[in-house]
């Protein structure tokens, strides 16, 4: 009856996903789970660091840099510096090789370690596709490249005092295990991730533990930028035009784009109260993203986030994306989504047991 | 003398011009009069379609239909929607001509069946932890994807973006999204559907300025519209995108389904380009809508 207790939110997320891909998809996917097969993938990440020799920038037929195609924002660097990396911007090579190693180890495992009797999802045929095409092991001990400590800046008093987002929620209580108690009274309660409402998709672009892909676009004064994370598109206009009306809220914000030079820049405004970034405040926010290619294989991916009500100062991270094989498939989200249901049906049905039990239900 | 003579030549033309315009079809007329007078609705004078800067036929843009075949593919009145004792006219569906070519959709004895009792349960919601939740209810009351060629006719409009080896449509309904493999020898995209979905596997191609889009791979969980129209995981779909003026679309759409059709049926319409000069999509998400309809019953309390 309590099995969702066991279900870590994670897993949940993973459920759905594992529903979505077909078994096609299992079959086209090789999942060599064993030390081998880290240890070659990790020789493989070593050898994949991007090459610019004799590389020469490609181009759209009108001109632009040539963007297009599936990239990932995977890497096993953190958003900010860890204590142990203070004074330091960049790993050497061996620190990175081991980083990328362990890593790739810490992905294979997370199947294994799951407390669930029956894992749903093998994140050694789902979440290490990219990793296992091989792409090289970021140096950078932290995303964040300013401020140069590598961690974010403080947040004011104003944003401290500020009531999470809804989206923000998380309908499991913390206990340091990764489980404890449900509150699902309502689908509300349960986040915007889990009801499929919105699967994120930007900006900023961060990787996850899964679904880190990439789709961009060029077309004709558009570029497209389309997460395979709950396939979630942005379209980003190039002809000029200003921001739509502050009336106007889009659950990616509104992006407007332009070159300069050969770096595509997008600025987003306008964003959902219910889906701003890290509880920012969304009349106040401005995220400003380049994407400059630098390699046949990479894109230097740079944003800064721009919120004086609720960081002390801007802040910028650079997270490299690497090219991956497409496509992407269909992410069905809310038609297939089955958590929803089993978190709060679980719930109801724990309230009841507590009542023939006698015990006093923890909500009442 | 001579300018008279050609005003007299000219005033006969124009008589005879009159005497025969009810009968003449406007597709003969020259451009030049075409451009003086109204034309015949669906007809257009000849018109090659702006090329994209590698040279394809230029289909970028918002294009919306305006038809009411979201509530009915085929001919229909105007009705009271669901509860008219709260909703009054704001819940009222519109009545409308069909886009069906010959009107009526070729359906097999028990699947004509089948129609009707998706349309009697139409607000049946019920969703479960297992594809049972698709027994009843319209997929589009729920907010799933429309599927296809239903999320063309819905009342939203869509974008076309053509981009190196991809077109993707992205459609203002439930954020809908497909993306239609263009380079028949990319080798990493599947000819076949690689897994079923809602919104289809498609590949496509020009003839002329006409884009062709062929799409398989489907659930057999959308329908076609609110009267309960539907398919089953065998549908197969040819689009046919035809530019006829620089605002205007032809679309058609073959629907082929041998376990629900008796033969393959079209239906056809057109799409009109939206002209505003800051037209947007603006996100109807329409899962947030729809969280207390689709998980009310296990909720413990109603939302406030």
């Amino acid at each position: 009856m309590a099995n969702h207790r066991a279900l870590r939110p994670k897993v949940l997320h993973i459920a759905v996903a594992s529903i979505l891909f077909g078994p096609a998809f299992v079959a086209a996917q090789s999942s060599p789970a064993s030390q081998d097969a880290v240890a070659k993938t990790t020789k493989k990440n070593s050898n994949a660091a991007a090459s610019t020799k004799g590389w020469t920038m490609p181009r759209t037929p009108d001109g632009q840099p040539d963007l297009h195609g599936y990239w990932t924002s995977e890497t096993f660097t953190t958003l900010e510096r860890p204590a142990k990396y203070a004074g330091r911007e960049f790993l050497s090579d061996a620190e990175a090789e081991a980083a990328q190693k362990a890593g790739l180890q810490r992905a294979y495992e997370r199947t294994y370690d799951d407390p669930v009797e029956e894992p749903v999802y093998d994140s050694t045929t789902f979440g290490l596709t990219p990793a296992l095409e091989g792409f090289a092991p970021n140096k950078r001990t932290s995303l964040i490249v300013d401020p140069p400590d590598g961690r974010l800046p403080p947040r004011t008093p104003e944003a401290m005092k500020r009531p999470k987002a809804i989206g923000d929620r998380d309908y499991i209580e913390p206990d340091g295990h990764g489980s404890g108690v449900v509150h699902a009274d309502t689908p509300r309660d349960i986040g915007m991730r889990t009801t499929c409402v919105s699967m994120s998709g930007g900006p900023p672009i961060l990787p996850g533990a899964y679904n880190n892909g990439l789709h961009i676009m060029q077309g004709e004064n558009y570029v497209v930028l389309q997460a395979e994370y709950g396939l979630e598109v942005r379209m980003i206009p190039l002809d000029g035009r200003p921001h739509a009306s502050a009336n106007i809220h889009q659950w990616h914000g509104d992006g407007r784009g332009h070159w300069e030079g050969d770096t595509l820049i997008v600025e987003t405004t306008n964003f959902r109260p219910e889906a701003t970034f890290r509880n920012a405040n969304p009349k106040a926010l401005k995220i400003t993203e380049r994407f400059k290619r630098v390699a046949a294989d990479q894109i230097e991916y740079r944003f800064t986030i721009d919120d004086p009500s609720t960081w002390t100062k801007p802040w910028t991270a650079i997270v490299p994306l690497h090219t991956i094989k497409g496509p992407f498939f269909e992410y069905a989200c809310s038609e297939s989504n089955m958590d929803v249901v089993n978190i709060m049906a679980g719930a109801r049905a724990e309230e009841r047991e507590a009542k023939t039990k006698g015990a006093p239900s923890s909500k009442e | 003398m001579r300018l008279r003579t050609i005003v007299h030549a000219l005033v006969t033309l124009f008589g005879l011009a009159l005497v025969f315009a009810p009968v003449r079809p406007v597709a003969a007329q020259t451009p030049a009069a075409a451009q003086n007078k109204v034309l015949t609705p669906g007809q257009f004078p000849p018109y090659k379609a702006p090329k994209t800067a590698d040279g394809k036929p230029d289909l970028n843009g918002i294009w919306q239909a305006f038809v009411t075949a979201d509530i009915d593919v085929q001919d229909h009145d105007a009705q009271a929607g669901p509860h008219p004792d709260t909703m009054g006219a704001y819940g009222a569906w519109p009545g409308g001509q069909g886009i069906v070519e010959g009107g009526e959709i070729p359906y097999k004895p028990e699947a004509l069946a089948q129609k009707k009792a998706n349309a009697d349960k139409r607000t049946v919601v019920n969703i479960t932890s297992d594809p049972h939740r698709h027994d009843t209810g319209d997929p589009e009351l729920k907010c799933y994807s429309p599927g296809v060629p239903r999320a063309n006719y819905m009342p939203f409009p869509f974008q076309i973006i053509e981009g190196t080896d991809t077109i993707l449509f992205s459609y203002e309904f439930a954020r809908g999204v497909r993306t239609i493999y263009m380079n028949p020898n990319d080798s990493n995209i599947p000819k076949e559907a690689p897994a079923d979905s809602w919104m289809g596997w498609s590949h496509g191609h020009f003839e002329g300025d006409t884009l062709v889009i062929d799409s398989t791979g489907f659930v057999p969980y959308t329908w076609f519209d609110r009267a309960g129209d539907y398919h089953s995981d065998a549908l197969h779909v040819t689009e046919r995108y035809t530019p006829v003026s620089p605002y205007h679309m032809m679309y058609e759409a073959t629907i082929d389904d041998p376990k629900v059709f008796t033969r393959p049926w079209k239906v056809s319409f057109p799409l009109y380009r939206r002209i505003e000069k800051n037209i947007q999509l603006v996100d109807f998400n329409c899962t947030e809508f729809v969280l207390d309809l689709l998980y009310g019953q296990y909720s413990k309390r109603p939302t406030k």
